[in-house]
């Protein structure tokens, strides 16, 4: 969205609003629909002498003369402006466009750290908090502008470095001698110390050559080795590295070369070793050419010859191995005896090949000392391509393209030694007949570009040079001078120093190390206002930031006390409704008067009872309406009379009488009812619920009686296998304990990390049952914490405990022991009337029912994988293999993926094993058999033998511990999936003898059998299923038989892969009816 | 270079472990993402968070066009950081281009790498001939254009995409550190990275590696993680999130951070 002018002009000043009207104007003569950073550069370069030309002027590097840059400028810039489209219906003032605003926000920031006006905005800021108070001066404008990629573009086709120009407008032009006493350090404190210091000079510009791509570059640091000399690139782009090195080392670019050994040659036999292998070379005239390269090898005066042997691929593809035996060992001979004046150099494409030529020349990497390097990117090959070269424009000094803008005496003169540039600076005086030793530092800006880089490599000189006339005269012969020096540098002094050479900033502001750091001083400096300018400069997102790190401490607060006022509330409203609800079911059994002259009188006294017993309470009422359990539970309520005043009378009694009345009651004998109940559905964990009765019974009536002193939380763990039974005893626990299912809070641990099964027949029943929610991308502490301090009376399932990460690991053991859970910023939450359930697969001390398991037809493992799927019947008649020897006429018959039981077996095997080695590793073992199925299972094995470390032992002790500290830990039995099985067959064995007769055959699928005994795992009643086959299962059978018409057949209930069951059977996850075919 | 570098790529070093974890982010982000996954690792570990020299946290003065012009330039400083620090052997996570850079420096010194862990991992973006990166190079440069156009509105468009899920303060911290980039360096990284092809030395890696792909990654196809499982020399296994986006450690670290504390036990 574009900002009107008027809005971007009050945020500059007059200077530079001044820049902005040009700006506006350029684009309204152009009719364009925005004013952009684009206009404000044309309406910069427009102006005869601004800010901008002269720092161009100063940061100028190319040879041609500064007019016909301005021009190219100029015109670079018009023909962006031509680019961007015209809009017909343009306005008086095209508004700022979004990239001009936001560069001007930029430099609005950037001005504000600026420290020269630091206290005047911090004034400023004090009556008018925010940072649109700056106003921008046309410096900071401009540099703001100049970020703009956009704008680079336009520098970079003039032939511009868009940094220098920067760099530029930031130092003032008398920088260059004496920025020390002129310009103090802007920071003050560490950080100029910091960036004074020595070694902390390298960091932004270790040894970078100009001019030279990386990969060039590296390839050099690895020839000045002392061994593992011999690079071999490897890599997609390793071919056109390869080209390009060695065509800038032929075309005489040796700044490609450290130092040390410039001047080396290199000869390329890639095109000889590839006709030689291929066989269009005869071994003769090879041998001919190795004794060839041996001789200018001894006779090479030089640091020495790199070989190129091109592509290795040759070697590898090529069916005579002869041929690439006798090169591979003429090359090992001639490197042998080369005596350190030869190098080889090669490229290979993928590490396929170079295995493939390892495994042929196991020692090739020794005998030609080979330093592999790898390569990733080829600008060589990026640059070809010429939709990317129109783009790469704004980088145009980056790439190591030979620049048509690179003045070519540049190189030659960096590469001049001291020695050598004394020599030719003594000789240039000479020339001009000036003494060598006159003024310095006057600096003429109209001295075209390599003088004036001349000028800086020979300060002294400098000064002689500029007092000349005559221009070109002299220019010519400078050269000249400049050209003989550099040849006679190369060849006597190959040592130069550091500095002259590498970083081409202090190359450009000149030697003296005093100058050079206070220079870089500057432009750390400025590298750092535009640091921090870009901070501040996201005041829209950082205030977001800012404000979301409030919130947690604000919502701590309110958390605090809306956890008071919820209970409250919660009391009350909780009240009100068992209240109301009464009397909606008492309508039908008796007549209960009381419904508006109860609440009134409720609410004031809820906030006095103990809310724990109200709601079990409560739940015991509900309980007392229903007609079908009245007779159970009547002789509980000790006192309670079966008339209808009686139960009016208990609601109300119950709202009156004290606490302690309440609890004792309700504590002491009530509550074994529910567990009968529960009893009755988890028929198979009787022992287990019963402990837990106890429990509960035990720590809540002791709760009661040193209330608010002692802990009221109750911790239980549930260990051993059945996942169902466990959830359906956790969801009674709270349906007990605090009156509603809702009231659980159930977290698997696991369930996240764990590859999902679709369709299983547990999705469904998860989310319906047991509000078992994903915590989402939420951390499970925060999820567990909030819902706490929303719900705090809830009993909190936490499922496979053992994988619990380490923030819930801590959490939890801080909450065991002083009553507070913790979530991830640190915040606590009371848990006093809470319940934590931890649920293992685990059992420390019975690991032999544990292992006992291998021995099941049906483990719970392969119960937990049913599917939800609609069952279909099959007929086929009997085939020969059917005999009547057999007992009974169904069976159950490996499902279509037999691959299911065996790497069931599989897995077992590990596990079992691992067993034996104690809990901890065994749960690691789970934990990976569940998440990593790409890894085979073998290594698998090997891995838990190898890495048993510190998190997985921490884990045992901190289970441990937790363990130690909970109320009860409850073991639990694994179901019994291979009995029931029995059961189920028998039943529907003796059914369907019945029903479609004893000369038929039944063939139920395990998939099938799975499911069925999934359901009756699931479902609340036992006998559930039985009815499921009774009245669905029978029936489709009758069906299916009456309608092929066959005496013997063979039914097969089979699984409809991919449909799923839409209507389920009442109170059991089974279809309601069969397909038949 | 010593401390200099320490200084310069805010090198930060917590944590009480025996054992050292290397953190290192990817493009458009600086090692606050980290922020959610650390606390999980403090008690084993002492972590190393470090911030690419494109960050937006660091100085752009220091990031020069000519030697970042390789993602061996980038190897150069991570190896530099852990020998300042007298790292001997570490466990490496990298995200996105720093998975790229784990992998060169692991080449180039395998004994420093006991562990590499790569999110959102890709030897090359671009398809090629029988490889399918994701990224075509047309549609990289229209990308590139837009960014050049109009950052800002490049940034707000592109984070909510790279975070996939919908988390907004994921996306929020994402478009901050992203919008924190200098724009100029913003694009130059990415054609550096886009520019790269890893695939021919991905066999070089003799380190143990993980790889961790979400199920649905803008820049990187489940056909990438395959690929490098494949290709990478050392033994290396996939694990799959069963989330979204190319952020994980923002948009479900607690998530990632166990997967992390997995791969890293193995």
């Amino acid at each position: 969205m574009p900002t009107p002018v008027s809005t971007a002009r009050q945020c500059l000043t007059e200077e530079a609003a001044r820049a902005l009207d040009g700006a506006v104007s350029v684009a309204k003569r152009r009719s364009h629909a925005q004013t952009t950073t684009l206009h404000v550069l044309s309406a910069l370069i427009a102006l005869p002498s601004s800010i901008l030309r002269e720092a161009c002027s100063r940061a100028r590097r190319s040879a041609y003369s500064p007019r016909l840059q301005f021009r190219a400028l100029e015109l670079s810039a018009g023909v962006s402006l031509d680019r961007l489209p015209s809009s017909k219906g343009a306005s008086d003032e095209p508004p700022i466009s979004n990239s001009l605003m936001t560069a001007i926000k930029r430099s609005q920031a950037n001005q504000r750290r600026h420290p020269e006006t630091f206290h005047l905005y911090q004034q400023l800021n004090s009556c008018q908090p925010s940072i649109s108070a700056v106003k921008v001066e046309l410096k900071h404008f401009v540099l703001s502008i100049l970020d703009d990629p956009i704008v680079s573009r336009v520098f970079g086709e003039a032939g511009f470095w868009s940094t220098d120009i920067k760099f530029a407008i930031l130092n003032p032009p008398t920088i260059s001698r004496f920025a020390k006493t002129r310009c103090p350090p802007l920071f003050s404190g560490n950080f100029s110390e910091l960036e004074l210091n020595k070694r902390g000079f390298n960091f932004p510009f270790p040894g970078v050559v100009e001019n030279v791509d990386e990969n060039s570059r590296r390839v050099g640091q690895i020839l000045v080795k002392e061994n593992l000399r011999n690079p071999l690139l490897i890599g997609v782009c390793a071919n056109d590295a390869l080209k390009n090195f060695v065509e800038s080392l032929q075309r005489g670019k040796i700044e490609v070369l450290p130092k040390e050994i410039y001047g080396l040659s290199v000869i390329s036999i890639e095109k000889e070793i590839s006709e030689f292998i291929n066989g269009g070379l005869s071994e003769d005239r090879m041998r001919l050419k190795f004794i060839e390269l041996r001789d200018m090898v001894a006779k090479c005066e030089g640091p020495g010859i790199i070989l190129n042997y091109g592509d290795l691929r040759v070697f590898v593809d090529v069916e005579s191995v002869d041929a690439v035996n006798l090169m591979v060992s003429e090359l090992k001979r001639l490197l042998n005896n080369s005596g350190g004046k030869l190098w080889l150099i090669g490229a290979v494409a993928d590490d396929n090949s170079y295995k493939k030529l390892l495994a042929r020349f196991s020692s090739i990497e020794t005998d030609w000392d080979l330093h592999l390097l790898p390569i990733t990117s080829s600008i060589e090959g990026l640059s070809s391509r010429s939709s990317l070269m129109g783009s790469f424009i704004p980088f145009g000094g980056f790439f190591p393209l030979p620049s048509e803008y690179e003045p070519p005496s540049t190189s030659q003169s960096s590469t001049l030694c001291n020695l050598c540039k004394e020599k030719y600076a003594q000789e240039v005086s000479v020339l001009k007949g000036g003494p060598t030793d006159s003024v310095v530092g006057q600096q003429s800006e109209n001295l075209s570009s390599w003088l004036q880089i001349a000028e800086r490599d020979l300060s002294k000189s400098s000064g002689a040079v500029e007092a000349i006339d005559d221009k070109t005269v002299l220019d010519a012969k400078v050269t000249g001078l400049q050209r003989k020096w550099s040849d006679i540098c190369q060849h006597l002094h190959r040592t130069r120093s550091f500095q002259e050479e590498n970083s081409p900033r202090s190359q450009f502001l000149g030697d003296q190390p005093s100058q050079v750091v206070s220079v870089l001083k500057e432009s750390t400096r400025a590298g750092s206002l535009l640091d921090e300018g870009r901070i501040t400069n996201l005041s829209p997102c950082n205030s977001l930031d800012l404000q979301n790190k409030l919130k947690p401490v604000a919502s701590d607060i309110d958390a605090n006390a809306k956890a008071e006022l919820q209970v409250q509330g919660w009391k009350i409203h909780q009240l009100e409704m068992n209240v109301l609800q009464n009397p909606s079911r008492a309508q039908h059994n008796w007549s209960l008067p009381v419904d508006c002259t109860l609440s009134p009188s409720v609410t004031p006294v809820t906030t006095d009872l103990g809310l724990g017993t109200l709601y079990a309470c409560a739940g015991e009422e509900r309980r007392n309406f229903n007609p079908k359990e009245h007779y159970d539970c009547t002789p509980y309520f000790s006192g309670s009379s079966r008339t209808s005043e009686n139960t009016s009378h208990q609601v109300a009694q119950s709202s009156y009488c004290s606490y302690g009345q309440l609890e004792k009651r309700i504590d002491g004998k009530d509550l074994e009812y529910p567990w009968k109940v529960l009893a009755e559905n988890v028929y198979w964990q009787i022992e287990a619920i019963r402990t837990i009765s106890q429990t509960v019974s035990r720590c809540r009536t002791g709760n009661g009686s040193s209330r608010g002193s002692d802990k009221r939380n109750v911790w239980f763990s549930f260990l051993g296998p059945d996942k169902v039974g466990k959830r359906k005893i956790a969801a009674a626990l709270a349906e007990t304990i605090f009156g509603r299912k809702g009231h659980l809070l159930s977290v698997d641990v696991e369930s996240q990390f764990e590859i999902r099964v679709c369709n299983s027949i547990f999705d469904h029943q998860d989310s319906e049952y047991y509000g078992l929610k994903k915590c989402g991308r939420k951390m499970v502490v925060d999820y567990i914490a909030e819902e706490l301090s929303r719900r705090p009376h809830s009993v909190v399932l936490i499922e496979n405990i053992e994988r619990a990460d380490f923030l819930v690991q801590n959490s939890l053991s801080q909450a065991i022991k002083i009553g507070k859970f913790r979530d991830s910023h640190g915040r606590e939450i009371g848990i006093n009337n809470a319940v934590f359930v931890l649920t293992s697969r685990f059992l420390k001390a019975h690991d032999d029912l544990f292992s006992g398991k291998v021995s099941y037809e049906f483990s719970e493992e392969i119960i937990s994988d049913a599917k939800n799927f609609q069952m279909q019947i099959l007929v086929g008649s009997t085939s020969g293999s059917y005999s009547r020897n057999r007992t009974g006429n169904v069976l159950v018959t490996p499902s279509k993926v037999t691959a299911i039981p065996c790497s069931v077996n599989k897995r077992k095997l590990v596990n079992n094993e691992s067993t034996k080695a104690g809990m901890p590793k065994r749960m690691c073992e789970m934990s990976r058999s569940n998440l990593d199925l790409n890894l085979p299972i073998e290594e698998m094995e090997q891995d838990s033998d190898i890495d048993k470390c510190d998190s997985e032992s921490n884990y045992e002790v901190w289970l441990e511990e937790l363990l130690g500290h909970v109320d009860e830990n409850v073991v639990f039995k694994p179901f019994d999936f291979d009995s029931l099985a029995q059961k189920i067959l028998n039943v529907i064995n003796f059914g369907f003898q019945k029903v479609v007769g004893p000369d038929n055959f039944l063939e139920i699928d395990r998939e099938v059998m799975v499911q069925i005994l999934a359901a009756a795992w699931l479902t609340g009643r036992e006998k559930a299923v039985e009815d499921w086959i009774e009245q669905v299962l029978f029936s489709s059978l009758m069906e299916a038989h009456q309608r092929c018409h066959v005496t013997d057949s063979v039914m097969k209930l089979v699984a409809c892969e991919g449909l799923v069951v839409e209507e389920q059977f009442s109170g059991v996850c089974l279809p309601t009816r069969i397909i038949l075919n | 270079m010593g401390q200099s570098i320490l200084e310069s790529l805010n090198v930060q070093v917590e944590g009480s472990g025996r054992r050292i974890l290397v953190l290192a982010h990817g493009i458009g982000t600086d090692q606050s993402a980290w922020k959610h996954i650390l606390p999980y690792f403090l008690r084993d570990y002492r972590v190393v968070r470090y911030d690419l020299v494109c960050a937006g946290s660091v100085n752009p003065d220091y990031f020069n066009f000519r030697r970042y012009t390789t993602l061996d330039a980038y190897v150069d400083d991570l190896l530099d950081i852990l020998d300042s620090l007298g790292v001997e052997r570490c466990a490496y996570v990298g995200h996105s281009v720093s998975a790229m850079i784990g992998i060169l420096a692991s080449i180039r010194r395998p004994e420093l790498f006991s562990k590499l862990i790569f999110i959102g991992a890709s030897p090359r973006f671009l398809n090629d001939v029988d490889y399918h990166g994701g990224f075509e190079q047309g549609e990289i440069e229209r990308v590139f254009l837009a960014m050049e156009a109009n950052y800002e509105a490049w940034v707000n468009g592109f984070a909510p995409l790279a975070v996939g899920a919908d988390v907004p303060t994921a996306v929020r911290e994402f478009s901050r550190t992203l919008f924190n980039m200098r724009p100029d360096i913003t694009l130059f990284v990415s054609r550096t990275v886009f520019n790269s092809d890893l695939r021919g030395v991905l066999g070089l890696v003799k380190v143990p590696c993980s790889i961790i792909q979400t199920a649905r990654d803008v820049s990187v196809p489940m056909s990438v993680a395959t690929y490098l499982k494949n290709h990478l020399g050392g033994r290396s296994t996939v694990h799959l999130l069963d989330i979204e986006g190319h952020l994980p450690h923002l948009s479900n670290p607690d998530l990632l951070a166990e997967v992390l504390r997995r791969a890293l036990a193995r």
